[in-house]
């Protein structure tokens, strides 16, 4: 071969290498990108007047004078919009049939569409559903509402695909009492509503209210924590003890073999499969819990990370220096006296970062906590209802509020902050574990 | 001296240290071969809770019939399209990562300077610790969106009926399988070491040369082992695969139509053990359990495999 062709066919092949590493590089931001920036919008965003009433209502947050005050204004500066919605249905029986017919439906969706926008009409009776009481608490959900209210959206499929056709409804109702309340929502929204930038950091720790509409996300916070701990703390006592017998006790055997094998399958089961390992087993024949338990969840995922742990826990051990326990041996120090005060304490780093990355394991895992220990709605529970009642979790309401939800579009904010969440959780600890590490290597190098 | 008398041990002191040592052992056996021997706890409860479907129902009809009505009366229990379902994700997951994930591992072990690597572990950490759920909810939030229309964008105004499908679910599994093959791999080509490199360049070959002839037939059988990890990780995943996949029990038509909704063994177990009833142990309680065994003998045979590779190079390598 040439040589020129054999140095493209070099340049060629790192070139592909270094295109992969990007591209490994660019899916992660690919992923996370979308996933931080909507999920902060859940603790940073656009709050309009509708909220900071929410707020005062049911949380008894913010200033009552001043959300009065404004709440006032804004009523005033609703009037119009009433004004117009109440004449036209005074006009409405006096039109040609063919006429009422054809605004009828129309006006009803335009009238819908207010009551979601503004919240329920003055004089109405409160609603029995909180989300109903209040209008768009956030401004940019809050705009798609006013997009609907002035445009119909329907599909055309003259093309095959289906193709969304906006249309506007100003047209229809020319020359009637309801026109001028489309150009006053498209010029006065902002009096309307009253956007204003409003933080929301306590979103991570308040609970929800009507199933996730409003309020935050702090039971399956919680409920993540207490898994997560629950399951280190089942499974680190084990998992250290393994790994110290492997390393320090173990002859090399056929027994040995067996069980190092166990712990190698143990890492490579399905994590469904121990879901329902945890049915079978923890709830249906020990009978932690008689239903669903954080226990049962605990103990479950703490099965799921023993595998990590013991192995982390063994590197950690065996990168201890040979000397070291000579050393303590030396000084007529026994084996257990050696292991306790001088092999843990140095391997002590190593068996922390493999900790912290287990715990993040745990606290991310969904499918192991199904049948064992997550509900969709759910307190937050005290600690000394762990060993009875299910808890939610960032991780399985996540999978919750996007497919099971009976409003899944209109909660879309709290599903990409509770994926922020749990992926800030996650990455903490991973990041936490990464330090470790980078102490360590400093420390052996110094 | 009134230390050195403790240093000397009478017998009756020698007897308790030894049978203190004796029992701290034998407790941290005990434990140790819980924590090992749970894999097969695993494995009985799995199968006792199986076996009552394999009694009643059969062997044949479970794995060749194509007929899924667990809510019918009778009831039918075809899981042969879930079966085809999860080999098909898994497979085309796996055939998806394997070629940028070795060539990532290639480049990060051989090509890039040891600081930009420094930066790249984490990288290729953290795409392995992001949960699942939240891949899913990637899936099934920007990815299917994206994926339905881009149809259009196609030559010939392709029409993708639903972003939730097969290819959907792959792609994912895919990115999620990346870390796996890279870290083994990257470590599988780190392994076989500096002298083998320097011998090649010595040989005037270019780095490519040296690391597709070389260093990768040497490497081959950790790089195998990866492709077996990735397979694992793919096969068991749960959430991905059931918020992505369509969830629809049928074989794609054509089998190989990637944008047709697929259902697997983990999506079944994880959507349908809500509706069997979990106490009372109906048929269609015991069939999840059935797929749950046929999951965790897959995934013993692959580990099985696995080892026989590792073992093999083990004896290859020592006899030169």
């Amino acid at each position: 071969m040439h040589m020129r062709t054999r140095r493209f066919l070099d340049r060629a092949f790192t070139s592909a290498a270094c295109l992969a590493v990007g591209l490994m590089v660019l899916f992660l931001l690919f992923v996370l990108g979308p996933i931080f920036v909507k999920g902060a919008g859940a603790y940073v965003f656009m709050g309009t007047v509708e909220h900071r009433r929410m707020m005062l209502d049911q949380f008894d947050r913010g200033n009552e004078e001043r959300v009065t005050a404004e709440w006032l204004d804004v009523q005033q500066a609703r009037r119009p919009v009433y004004e117009a919605l109440s004449a036209f249905e005074k006009e409405l029986p006096g039109l040609p049939a063919a006429r009422r017919k054809e605004l009828k439906p129309a006006f009803k969706a335009v009238r819908e569409g207010v009551a979601e926008l503004l919240g329920p009409e003055p004089g109405e009776p409160l609603p029995a559903l909180t989300r109903k009481m209040y209008g768009q608490t956030r401004w940019t959900k809050a705009q798609e509402k006013l997009k609907e209210i002035r445009f119909e959206e329907s599909w055309d499929y003259s093309a095959g695909a289906g193709r969304k056709v906006l249309t506007s409804r100003q047209p229809l109702f020319d020359g009637t009492a309801l026109a001028p309340l489309f150009p006053l929502l498209e010029r006065d929204a902002r009096k309307l509503l009253r956007p204003r930038l409003t933080f929301y950091p306590r979103f991570l720790t308040d609970v929800s209210i009507d199933a996730h509409f409003f309020g935050g996300i702090g039971p399956e916070v919680l409920g993540t924590m207490y898994l997560a701990l629950g399951a280190m703390l089942i499974a680190v006592p084990l998992g250290i003890i393994a790994a110290i017998y492997f390393q320090e006790y173990a002859k090399e055997g056929p027994v040995m073999t067996f069980l190092r094998s166990c712990v190698n399958t143990l890492a490579g089961v399905p994590s469904i499969v121990f879901g329902l390992f945890g049915l079978a087993f923890f709830i249906n024949t020990m009978h932690v819990s008689s239903g669903k338990s954080v226990l049962a969840g605990a103990l479950t995922l703490a099965l799921l990370v023993l595998p990590t742990v013991i192995r982390s826990s063994e590197e950690a051990i065996a990168a201890v220096p040979r000397a070291y326990k000579e050393g303590a041996m030396a000084l007529g120090a026994g084996p257990w006296r050696t292991i306790l005060t001088v092999i843990l304490p140095a391997a002590l780093p190593g068996i922390l970062t493999g900790i912290v990355i287990s715990m993040g394991r745990a606290a991310g895992e969904t499918a192991p906590i199904i049948f064992t220990a997550a509900v969709s709605v759910g307190k937050m529970i005290g600690p000394t209802e762990i060993a009875s009642q299910p808890t939610p979790a960032l991780s399985w309401n996540l999978y919750n509020l996007c497919t099971e939800h009976e409003a899944v579009n209109e909660i879309r904010h709290v599903q990409f902050g509770m994926a922020a969440t749990l992926v800030v959780i996650v990455l903490a600890l991973n990041l936490v574990a990464i330090l470790i590490r980078a102490r360590v290597a400093r420390r052996l190098k110094g | 001296m009134k230390g050195s008398e403790h240093l000397i041990l009478s017998a009756a002191e020698k007897l308790q240290r030894k049978i203190l040592g004796l029992l701290g052992r034998s407790l941290l056996f005990a434990v140790t071969s819980v924590a090992a021997l749970s894999v097969l706890a695993i494995l009985f409860f799995i199968a006792r809770d199986a076996w009552p479907f394999f009694r009643d129902k059969g062997v044949a009809a479970f794995f060749f019939s194509t007929a899924w009505y667990p809510a019918h009366q009778p009831p039918e229990f075809g899981a042969a399209a879930i079966f085809v379902g999860s080999l098909l994700v898994t497979l085309t997951a796996v055939a998806l990562a394997v070629p940028p994930g070795v060539l990532a591992a290639i480049c990060m072990s051989d090509i890039l300077p040891f600081s930009v690597r420094q930066v790249l572990k984490p990288v290729v950490e953290m795409l392995a610790a992001i949960p699942s759920v939240v891949y899913g909810f990637f899936a099934l939030t920007v990815l299917a969106p994206f994926l339905q229309d881009s149809g259009k964008w196609l030559p010939g105004g392709f029409e993708i009926s639903s972003g939730v499908n097969a290819l959907n679910a792959s792609v994912i599994l895919g990115v999620m399988a990346l870390p796996t093959i890279v870290s083994v791999s990257e470590d599988a080509l780190q392994a076989a070491g500096r002298e083998l490199r320097e011998g090649s360049y010595a040989l005037g070959a270019t780095r490519a040369e040296t690391l597709v002839k070389v260093v990768l037939p040497a490497a081959v059988s950790g790089v195998f082992s990866a492709v077996l990890l990735g397979i694992m990780r793919a096969m068991g995943e749960t959430m991905v695969v059931w918020m992505a996949s369509g969830n629809a029990a049928q074989i794609p038509k054509p089998w190989y139509n990637l944008l047709q909704p697929v259902r697997t063994l983990t999506a079944t177990i994880a959507g349908d053990m809500g509706e069997a009833d979990q106490m009372t142990g109906s048929a269609h309680y015991h069939v999840l359990f059935a797929m749950g065994l046929s999951l965790l003998v897959i995934s013993f045979l692959c580990n099985l495999a696995g080892e026989w590779i590792v073992t093999r190079q083990r004896k290859r390598l020592r006899g030169g």
